[in-house]
């Protein structure tokens, strides 16, 4: 297929869609012999090739704001007839620049963050192929290429959890010597990297289950193929496999994505260096199944709409993301360790884009949650990264993972401190100045007018976390800035260590992102519309999905607020409230003891330890995943292999052996002679049979 | 080029002894290059004559048993390539590991000797570098008659022709576990070629049903006559037992841990990547090929053993504290996988198998040399006492990483290729037939994919990485002549990886003409 472009000659732009993957790739080829040569040149050239990647994308931005794409394919595996290709239409476009902007600002940081560690080779080579695979899956037009990239960011995030692989001691995560139900809850960098991939790879064993059954009724993976002729989704459905495919397919969004239930990765996900979270929390990797499902969402509600029906398929995804954004937010709010809350408020919030995406396929008005599902992962991206780099930024300062080994740094660090408000308010979703309370009071409108039967569970759920992430980021703030310094931080200012502000090149990123948060926040509800406006044209050119334009009531909202849906502003609001509120109570304020406070009456109790131990989901899923079938191999190691076969099976053989043992003993005389004889008669005895 | 095939296969065995003398009288080095320059220029005409399509040669031989002739078509050429490609730079690793092991083994002996009752023996009256002269002579001469049998096997036309080189290959392999093995290598090496062998006998019954049947031993005869129903079915389950032996699939494998464990690390190398394998090519050739009926009937039985192959192989490579024998356990599994694909009986199910074979080639050429330079350079083997090493050997470690994901099959490896066009066959197959069987063996595959990933990213984090034990403070990397091989291979994978058509181009058409798609 020739360039798709429409009206317009981007024969230049199709190749700035292929750079925008490639160039990430080429540096990481390139960095171990630049590392060779000067391992303090490694991080400019990281650091260069990211902008060149994220120009490269913002190159392709203009056409993709008029709603056009490039198309761009060539042959790939010519014996099974497989094109690989570019696809850059808005959804990918916008997606490339997110990725690629917040990762060459966590590159910045990043220079700063692992200044002077000696294996910065091995670090810069792993986050390029980090960016270029995750850039592969947002530009791939193909399924299988895409899965490339999907199992490159695995690979990549493998590598890079378990970066310090040493396994020092501060470089793990949790507490020492603690267990839930005899399962430890403290991890080696090694251990974590391992858990990672092997969760996210059962993840990915389903999606490569879906991707061959629609190959299989397809005969292709193109997305645009896919859309462009559906009569496999016909013969599918009327066997049964279409929603079966799909949501194997949603299935590696759950490993990748960190949802319930293969959530438990993401926490061990934290021994990696900041740096890493940051890339890996805010633009790469869990946002690689929000794309997915951004993906191939369209393509399902566009064949529900020719009558071929997938509603399962959008119920289970609506589901999995509400459960997984409650599951996650509760465990944010009782964690010590400032990563690990973040972690947790990331899968909780990529719950929201979930259920957004999902309940978009349940109502009428696709476009409402899929704008907002999308927005909501823009705004996240922003204001994760600058909460992760800022968390990183205390961590090299206070030389602690634990809250409570930091306090009243405010005076410290004060921008850090400002922009960590600021990037936490957006998280909060604080009224009408930050980006995090657009996307979010988007989600809340889409859930509450989406029409179906569970909108309304999924609208309570919605709005409790809503509660809970004001409350736990409101904590975290109080714990880490207000109240008296800690013991760690007077011991260390006793050992002469100055408690001070981060340095430039690592401020500097996550204030540029926690600045964004409110200044895109500002103007967040035009910023919406538009994307609203794009999106609505893009799934009626590319999947023939239209959009009823409803005449928007006058409502009783003031005039700058025209077009938001009432309910969902209120109890946006509220949510805001109850939870800044509580917060200031107990971790600003400090005005009740939250220590005492649970510990006042059983049931707040209980609720605190169910949930600090995680649901005991964790402790589960290695009883059942990890020492079971251990057990089980080495039951059937001991007592079949080394006895039933060693002994058993073998016995005949082990006699037939002693036997035939006695009869070439004189061989085995030790003299090379005697072997050099019979391997010369063997010799003789082979060239005679051929001359025969 | 006149006579390709027959110089590939043949120059090697009527060069071992020069190849002996020069060990023998020079020493290993020249042995070694005259070894590694035989395998490069019968390499050099393999791939040559691969990429001119199909070649055929045919020389006369005796009435009996009919033409002797090679054949290297779509389905031989990327088996006899990767035999090939991984003896030629097997046999410069071979130098540094064979010498480190030879130099044990002195010791060991001077040890004995001077522990004897004061007889003069040649061992102590032998300095050192003789010592190591005459075994590496040996060495090398032992090593082309291996490689050479291996080569014939996959090249053969004639059923006695096959089983010919079957058992040349397994007469150097046993010297060369037998005298230089680890452990009990007497031992084991006799119970190497006492289960080959067994093996082989069964084979050998099938072929002669076939062969006394038609009156012909020749493939083209066998090809395109057809067999009586019972005949066929039963040689067909001979032949599957007979090479069954040699793929070890469950209940044959017996032998394959300790042969694998035991054998010096170059010959692991070969035996398991390579030579095992035959037994797929034989089951492809053999029975998919010239019995396609009776491999219709049976085809499902391959799919299940090839399962439960692949689940019991990995589980059982959870267990191993041996670096080498937790390898074979793997390539028990992994050879499980080849018989899942053969099972699947789609085009595109046998052509992953086959692909499997060259991703098993590649990746677990790497991992058995990484063994070894852990051997040589640290002198355990037991993965317990191991750990942290990547910091003392990075490029054996990087190297490691990507054999490793080659196994799991994660891209860009060439591993990927081979899986995922391997489970799309069995899943096309399920699901033409409409088989619940089938589509369960299909998503158990996929989970035995998962146990792979767990076994192998558990060694890697017990060899490579963790704290390092003191004892290890002072290990080095391996020499050039271990490492450069391991990168050679490591760049192949990803090339294979990315671009498949190198070989995709020449197995997928041979699948589809064979079950006639």
């Amino acid at each position: 297929m020739a360039t798709e472009a429409i009206g317009l000659p981007f024969e230049a732009s199709s190749l700035s869609a292929w750079l925008v993957w490639i160039l990430p790739f080429a540096a990481a080829l390139i960095m171990p012999g630049v590392g060779k040569i000067s391992k303090n040149a490694t991080g400019y050239v990281a650091v260069g090739f990211a902008l060149m990647s994220a120009l490269s994308a913002a190159s392709l931005l203009p056409m993709a704001l008029e709603g056009h794409e490039i198309h761009k394919q060539i042959m790939w595996i010519e014996a099974i007839g497989l094109k690989g290709g570019v696809l850059a239409d808005p959804l990918s476009v916008i997606m490339a620049n997110v990725v690629g902007w917040i990762s060459f600002l966590i590159m910045i940081y990043s220079t700063g963050y692992m200044k002077g560690d000696k294996d910065i080779t091995r670090f810069w080579f792993w986050m390029m192929f980090f960016i270029g695979s995750m850039q592969l899956i947002v530009l791939s037009d193909n399924l299988l290429q895409v899965f490339f990239g999907w199992e490159g960011v695995g690979l990549a995030s493998y590598a890079l959890i378990s970066f310090w692989y040493r396994d020092k001691k501060k470089d793990h995560v949790g507490v020492e010597g603690r267990t839930v139900l005899g399962m430890l809850d403290y991890y080696a960098p090694t251990h974590a990297g391992m858990k990672a991939f092997i969760m996210t790879k059962v993840g990915d064993v389903m999606m490569i289950a879906g991707m061959l059954l629609i190959f299989l009724f397809a005969g292709t993976f193109g997305f645009k193929e896919l859309m462009h002729e559906t009569e496999w989704a016909t013969t599918m459905a009327a066997q049964g496999l279409l929603v079966p495919a799909f949501v194997l397919l949603f299935g590696g969004a759950i490993g990748k994505s960190a949802q319930f239930p293969l959530n438990e990765w993401l926490l061990e996900a934290m021994t990696g260096p900041t740096a890493v979270s940051a890339l890996i929390h805010a633009a790469t990797m869990v946002k690689a199944g929000v794309f997915l499902v951004a993906r191939i969402g369209p393509l399902v509600f566009a064949l529900a709409a020719a009558g071929i029906m997938a509603d399962q398929f959008f119920e289970i995804v609506a589901w999995v993301g509400a459960i997984t954004a409650l599951l996650l937010a509760t465990q944010g709010m009782v964690n010590n360790e400032i990563k690990k809350v973040l972690a947790y408020s990331t899968g909780s919030q990529i719950g929201y884009m979930m259920m957004a995406l999902g309940v978009a396929g349940l109502s009428h008005q696709y476009v409402d949650g899929y704008t907002a599902g999308f927005f909501h992962l823009i705004s996240h991206a922003m204001f994760k990264a600058s909460l992760f780099m800022a968390a990183g930024s205390l961590l090299h300062i206070v030389g602690s993972r634990f809250m409570s080994d930091m306090g009243g740094l405010r005076k410290h660090m004060k921008k850090t401190y400002a922009f960590m408000w600021a990037a936490g308010l957006g998280l909060m979703g604080a009224p009408f100045i930050t980006t995090g309370f657009w996307s979010k009071d988007a989600i809340f409108a889409a859930v509450y007018t989406s029409g179906n039967e569970w909108a309304l569970p999924l609208y309570v759920i919605a709005v409790l976390t809503a509660v809970i992430t004001a409350f736990y980021t409101t904590r975290m703030i109080g714990l880490v800035f207000f109240g008296k310094k800690s013991k760690h931080i007077e011991k260390m200012e006793e050992e002469g260590h100055h408690i001070h502000e981060a340095s430039l090149s690592m401020w500097v990123p996550y204030g540029i992102l926690a600045v964004l948060t409110i200044g895109i926040g500002l103007i967040g509800l035009s910023t919406e519309e538009g994307l609203h406006h794009l999106f609505t044209e893009y799934l009626e050119h590319s999947f023939g999905i239209y959009t009823e334009h409803v005449s928007s009531e006058a409502s009783i909202l003031p005039e700058f607020l025209q077009g938001l849906n009432p309910v969902a502003l209120g109890s946006s609001l509220v949510a805001f409230a109850t939870g800044i509120g509580l917060g200031y109570i107990f971790y600003i304020g400090r005005w009740v003891d939250p220590v005492k406070f649970v510990n006042s009456n059983i049931f707040f109790y209980s609720i605190h330890k169910v949930i600090l131990n995680r649901w005991y989901l964790n402790a589960i899923i290695y009883w059942c995943f990890v020492v079971a079938p251990l057990w089980l191999a080495r039951g059937v190691f001991r007592y079949f292999e080394k006895t039933a076969i060693d002994y058993g099976m073998n016995a005949g053989v082990q006699k037939a052996v002693g036997w035939s043992a006695r009869v070439i003993q004189g061989t085995q005389s030790g003299v090379s002679q005697s072997y050099l004889f019979v391997f010369g008669a063997g010799l003789l005895f082979v060239v005679l049979i051929l001359l025969i | 080029m006149e006579y390709a095939l027959l110089q590939a296969v043949f120059l090697p065995l009527l060069l071992s002894p020069v190849a002996y003398i020069i060990g023998r009288k020079v020493g290993p080095t020249p042995a070694m290059w005259f070894t590694f320059a035989i395998l490069l220029y019968t390499t050099i005409l393999v791939i040559n004559a691969a990429l001119s399509g199909t070649v055929e040669e045919h020389y006369p031989w005796t009435e009996q048993f009919g033409e002797f002739g090679f054949l290297l078509d779509g389905l031989a050429s990327p088996f006899a390539i990767i035999i090939y490609v991984l003896s030629t730079i097997l046999a410069l690793y071979s130098k540094p590991y064979m010498i480190h092991k030879f130099h044990e083994q002195f010791e060991e002996e001077q040890k004995i000797v001077h522990s004897g009752t004061g007889q003069t023996s040649i061992v102590e009256s032998s300095s050192l570098s003789n010592y190591v002269n005459a075994k590496s002579g040996l060495y090398f001469a032992l090593y082309l008659v291996f490689a050479m049998g291996m080569l014939g096997t996959v090249l053969a036309t004639n059923l006695i022709e096959f089983y010919i080189f079957f058992e040349v290959m397994l007469i150097p392999g046993f010297f060369l576990v037998a005298l230089w093995g680890d452990g009990p290598r007497r031992k084991i090496g006799l119970m190497f070629l006492f289960w080959t062998h067994a093996g082989a006998v069964v084979l050998l019954l099938g072929f002669l049903m076939i062969g006394l049947t038609l009156g012909s031993f020749d493939f083209a005869d066998i090809k395109e006559s057809e067999i009586p129903a019972d005949i066929a079915m039963y040689s067909a389950v001979a032949i599957s037992i007979g090479l069954g032996v040699k793929l070890a699939v469950f209940l044959f494998h017996v032998w394959l841990p300790y042969v694998h464990g035991s054998a010096p690390t170059p010959i692991s190398a070969l035996l398991s990547p390579a030579m095992i394998g035959i037994g797929a090519y034989g089951i492809f050739r053999l029975i998919v090929e010239f019995l396609p009926l009776t491999f219709a009937e049976l085809s499902i039985w391959f799919h299940i053993w090839g399962l439960v192959t692949m689940i019991y192989g990995g589980a059982m490579a959870l267990m191993q504290d041996d670096l080498k024998r937790l390898l074979a356990y793997s390539s028990i599994s992994q050879m499980g996988y080849l018989l899942f694909g053969i099972g699947s009986m789609s085009v595109l199910g046998l052509s992953g198998a086959e692909m499997m074979y060259i991703t098993h080639g590649i990746g677990k050429g790497i991992l058995f040399m990484m063994a070894g330079v852990v051997i040589v350079k640290v002198g355990t083997r037991s993965i317990s006492k191991l750990g942290g090493l990547a910091g003392k050997m990075p490029i054996t470690a990087t190297c490691a990483v990507i054999g490793a994901l080659t196994i799991m099959g994660v891209p860009p490896t060439s591993g990927f290729m081979g899986e995922w066009i391997l489970f799309y066959g069995a899943l096309e197959t399920a699901i033409e037939e409409g088989s619940t069987l089938r589509a369960v063996t299909f998503g158990l595959g996929l989970v035995a994919t998962v146990l792979t990933m767990s076994y192998m990213l558990w060694m890697l984090k017990r060899v490579f990485f963790g704290k390092t034990p003191e004892h290890l403070e002072n290990v080095k990397e391996g020499s050039w002549y271990m490492t450069a091989p391991m990168m050679v291979l490591a760049g192949f994978s990803i090339v294979v990886g990315i671009y498949p058509d190198i070989f995709l181009k020449t197995i997928i058409p041979y699948m589809n003409g064979v079950l006639g798609v």
